[in-house]
């Protein structure tokens, strides 16, 4: 693995200067029950193909950004800051 | 001119300047340089490009060199290899060579370096200067990497490549794959003394493969025998080391390569007898040596049987650079494996014609594989190994194809090659290891303790004091265990996690990822803090301190500072709440002066009151210490009355001076982690990570308390609120055990012969007179009483577990 990553700040760097940080979904609200919060620990979609994604600039500005990348070529196609006004649908 | 002499097997070799191991040694006279991995057959130089395995010699104790890519200097230890395997399948006459030296630590010295170009062009020949120049005349930056020791191509060409401002060269390198985002792996191995292996981490805009072609062998039988060689191998030998390789020679291959190839050997002064087409070739004879080639009507007498053999395009690394964008120069655009179309000779199927070197895999192993219904090339590779080894099919791939093609009726695009994968040359596991760069941490007060003596233990990157003194670790440890106890000690914690969480939204952050209320903590006080995922594991701990209305300090364990930081910053950005979360680790020096009488040594060094009146336990206060500001934070891991001081980091040196000062009316002593340790495990304070594994939760380690349930949402909450109805599984006990010895963290613990559990942490406390610890058992075995036993190589360890904190169960002297 050895993709490069726009990061939203830095530009495009070496995946090492990055840490993954799973699939972007939505934490249950707080009464949604065991289930509800099992699942969204345990199961990950696990997407072949086009995901966005949750990446850390560690080895640059420290910045969590959004990142859609293709899970079986490992292309980025798209990298946004979780402030920016596009947001993944 | 000094003459160049190295060792083969322990006897003198001498050398012509400009030789490689295996030219000086042909020149010695050897023809035999290694017997076949299985059969034990003799083999002899081959293609003398560094593509066959036949040359794999030891040098100075490093395997697998393949001696015609080595230059020869003097002094070299040269070994052969590959004596031992004999497994009964050939003749048992097969003279063998002295043993080979069993592996030993490489005296290679390994380093990786990083680079980035505009452009880089993979092989140093004619076609990769080409591209080289053209790039480099665009004003872009390129590199040439070449796996021998000089360019090739035309002189012209070369030298404008070496002056060129814009192109860089890197000599005896050999690049083994293409990866994402184009980066290339390449090995740059520096043959003067002492080796070094360089592993290049190139990141290229743009890769031209220009790794030209490379020349085959052809199948029959006999094809393996020293003194059979490629025609690549006898033009080096003849024009590069000025060695005849033979009077009469016989050539095999296609009239054109061989008519051309003729006419320069006999102006070398070999005498050609032969020339004939790979089809009409019955066997090449010979014992240990070829002496003669028989075809289907003529028998040769020949001392030399050079093979024109196809020549195929490599591309390798093009084949295993899967996605990437790679275009090709020179010779590597010519004819890949599946274009060149010849026919094999019958005997191209026997048991004496050999189809992969490296594994000694015949033709008639090829027939048999197919026959038995494995027509498939990846299934041929995987069954009879073909293609696995050093050459990775260099040798072997092009005549398997046509055998497989010619015995299955496919054409060769319908047989087709194996999938490529990299390393497309093998690499060594040490260049990929390597050496790497570790940063070590030291803290602000490092060369304080290494002045008493410290002796040092690694804790992720940072160095700690393990204890201080010249004396056995037991008596040191001892010495700072009582000064703790009894009268005061200090210890530097500079390298445990600090964060500060600052912002409208930070209780709000804090609720949310620590199990226990934080919003409602009072301005001044400090809690104990966890932090569980989702499922309820404890992940962290620490403390939290108000500092004010929306300002808190965080302290973490020394090793999760960084996961607790970027946790922290996660749910924040995610839920979009105005939080600011700032790692200060580096920027704090501290230290924890604790034990009875550290009240007294603090008072000497600053006005703030610090009676447990004004000053109480789990509060702080922000006051000059010694003249330095200072936040002070009263806790206790070690179980006495103590104060966690922090200060700026540059006055962490000043401070430790003034502590070590105030505090030798009373003999304080500076302890190092294992006190500590000691200290704690009779408070039984747990330790994250040593005392809790990756399923732990706060249930099964006895710390019920820190879940607080009547919040409405935690990371965790609906995890533990479940947890705390289901039966344990385990839990986190004290025990004592009954003898004076210590069993080592880690030891199983077993009741009547089974296992149920394993005990985190064992050491002698003082103050019981007994090895005490904690451990992991069954919920059967959690009261007070119960009898347990320890076992640590195959010797016995009665205990029994033990309710009670060992030392101070009420906490009185925590706030005294």
């Amino acid at each position: 693995m050895s993709f490069l990553l726009k990061c939203p700040n830095c530009g495009e760097r070496s995946v090492y200067e990055f840490r993954f940080g799973g699939e972007i979904r939505k934490r249950p609200a707080p009464g949604a029950g065991h289930d509800a919060f099992l699942h969204y620990a345990l199961y990950k979609r696990n997407v072949a193909g086009d995901q966005w994604e949750w990446w850390y600039h560690r080895g640059g500005c420290g910045e969590w950004f959004k990142a859609n990348r293709n899970t079986l070529t490992n292309e980025v196609r798209q990298t946004l800051l979780p402030t920016d006004e596009a947001q993944p649908g | 001119m000094e003459p160049i002499l190295f060792t083969w097997n322990g006897n003198e070799v001498a050398a012509q300047p400009g030789d490689t191991v295996a030219s000086a040694l042909y020149r010695s006279g050897l023809r035999t340089f290694t017997y076949s991995y299985q059969h034990g057959r003799p083999r002899g130089l081959l293609c003398l490009t560094g593509s066959c395995p036949n040359c794999m010699v030891n040098v100075d104790g490093v395997p697998n060199v393949r001696g015609c890519t080595l230059p020869v200097r003097s002094g070299l230890s040269v070994l052969s290899q590959n004596q031992n395997v004999y497994r009964g399948f050939d003749s048992p006459a097969v003279k063998r060579f002295p043993a080979a030296p069993p592996l030993s630590e490489s005296p290679h010295h390994y380093e990786h370096t990083y680079f980035q170009f505009d452009v880089v062009v993979v092989g140093g020949g004619p076609g990769g200067l080409e591209a080289a120049l053209e790039s480099a005349s665009q004003g872009v930056q390129v590199a040439i990497l070449e796996m021998e020791g000089a360019l090739s191509g035309p002189a012209s060409l070369a030298q404008k490549i070496q002056s060129h401002p814009e192109i860089t060269t890197f000599l005896n390198c050999t690049c083994f794959g293409v990866y994402e985002g184009n980066l290339l792996g390449a090995v740059q191995i520096n043959h003067a003394a002492p080796n070094t292996e360089t592993l290049l981490h190139l990141r290229a805009g743009r890769v031209v493969v220009a790794t030209g072609a490379y020349e085959t062998q052809y199948l029959f039988a006999g094809n393996d025998l020293p003194g059979v060689m490629l025609s690549t191998a006898v033009l080096r030998l003849i024009h590069r080391h000025g060695i005849v390789p033979g009077k009469r020679a016989v050539l095999i291959g296609e009239a054109e390569p061989r008519a051309q190839f003729q006419a320069k050997l006999e102006s070398a002064g070999v005498e050609v007898v032969g020339s004939v087409p790979i089809e009409s070739v019955v066997r090449a004879e010979g014992a240990d040596h070829v002496t003669g080639l028989v075809t289907d009507t003529v028998t040769y007498e020949a001392d030399l049987v050079v093979m024109c053999g196809p020549l195929v395009s490599d591309v390798g690394l093009v084949a295993s650079a899967r996605g990437q964008a790679v275009s090709l120069a020179g010779a590597a655009v010519g004819e890949g494996i599946t274009q060149r179309d010849y026919l094999l000779p019958q005997s191209a199927q026997s048991a004496n014609a050999i189809a992969c070197l490296c594994m000694d895999v015949t033709g008639q192993d090829v027939v048999e594989t197919i026959a038995a219904g494995m027509g498939h090339v990846e299934l041929i590779k995987r069954f009879t190994k073909l293609g696995k080894s050093a050459c990775q099919g260099r040798m072997c791939q092009t005549a398997a194809i046509r055998l497989c093609s010619q015995i299955t009726g496919q054409t060769l695009a319908q047989v087709g090659t194996t999938v490529a994968r990299p390393p497309a040359p093998p690499v060594t596991l040490g260049a990929l290891a390597g050496m790497r760069h570790h940063p070590v941490r030291r803290t602000p007060m490092h060369y304080q303790h290494e002045r008493l003596g410290a002796v040092w233990m690694d804790m992720g990157e940072w160095k700690r004091p393990r204890y201080y003194g010249k004396g056995t670790p037991d008596d040191c440890v001892k010495e700072e265990y009582r000064a703790v106890r009894e009268r005061a000690g200090v210890i530097d914690v500079s390298t445990l996690g600090k964060i500060e969480v600052k912002g409208p939204d930070a209780g709000r952050l804090l609720d949310l990822v620590f199990t226990h209320e934080f919003s409602t903590l009072p301005i001044g006080r400090i809690r104990y803090c966890v932090l569980c995922d989702e499922l309820g594991t404890i992940v962290d701990d620490g403390t939290i301190s108000r500092m004010d209305q929306q300002r808190y300090f965080v302290t973490t364990t020394t090793g999760n500072v960084d996961y607790v930081h970027q946790w922290l910053e996660w749910w924040t950005t995610a839920a979009g709440w105005k939080v600011t979360v700032s790692n200060l680790t580096a920027g704090l020096a501290s230290m924890n002066l604790a034990g009875p009488l550290a009240r007294s040594v603090l008072q000497k060094l600053t006005d703030c009151d610090l009676s447990s009146a004004a000053f109480p336990y789990m509060d702080w206060r922000q006051a000059f210490v010694a003249g330095v500001p200072a936040t002070m934070m009263r806790i206790g891991f070690v179980g006495e009355m103590g104060w966690e001081i922090m200060v700026p980091a540059e006055s962490g040196n000043h401070l430790w001076e003034q502590v070590l000062h105030a505090g030798a009316a009373v003999d304080l002593r500076p302890f190092g982690v294992e006190a500590q340790r000691v200290l704690r495990l009779e408070k039984k304070h747990i330790i994250v990570g040593v005392d809790t594994d990756a399923l732990s939760n706060p249930y099964e380690a006895g710390m019920a308390w820190v879940a607080k349930l009547n919040k409405a949402d935690f990371i965790g909450k609906v995890a533990l609120s479940r947890l705390k109805q289901t039966p344990l599984d385990r839990m986190l006990v004290g025990f004592e055990i009954d003898g004076a010895a210590a069993p080592p963290d880690g030891s199983p613990v077993l009741v009547e012969d089974k296992p149920v559990g394993w005990a985190t942490s064992v050491r002698y406390s003082w103050q019981k007179e007994k090895v005490i610890g904690m451990a992991w058992v069954t919920p059967a075995q959690a009261k007070g009483g119960s009898r347990i036993t320890l076992r640590s190589d195959a010797v016995d360890y009665p205990a029994q577990v033990v309710e009670e904190v060992f030392y101070d169960p009420a906490g009185d002297r925590l706030k005294m």
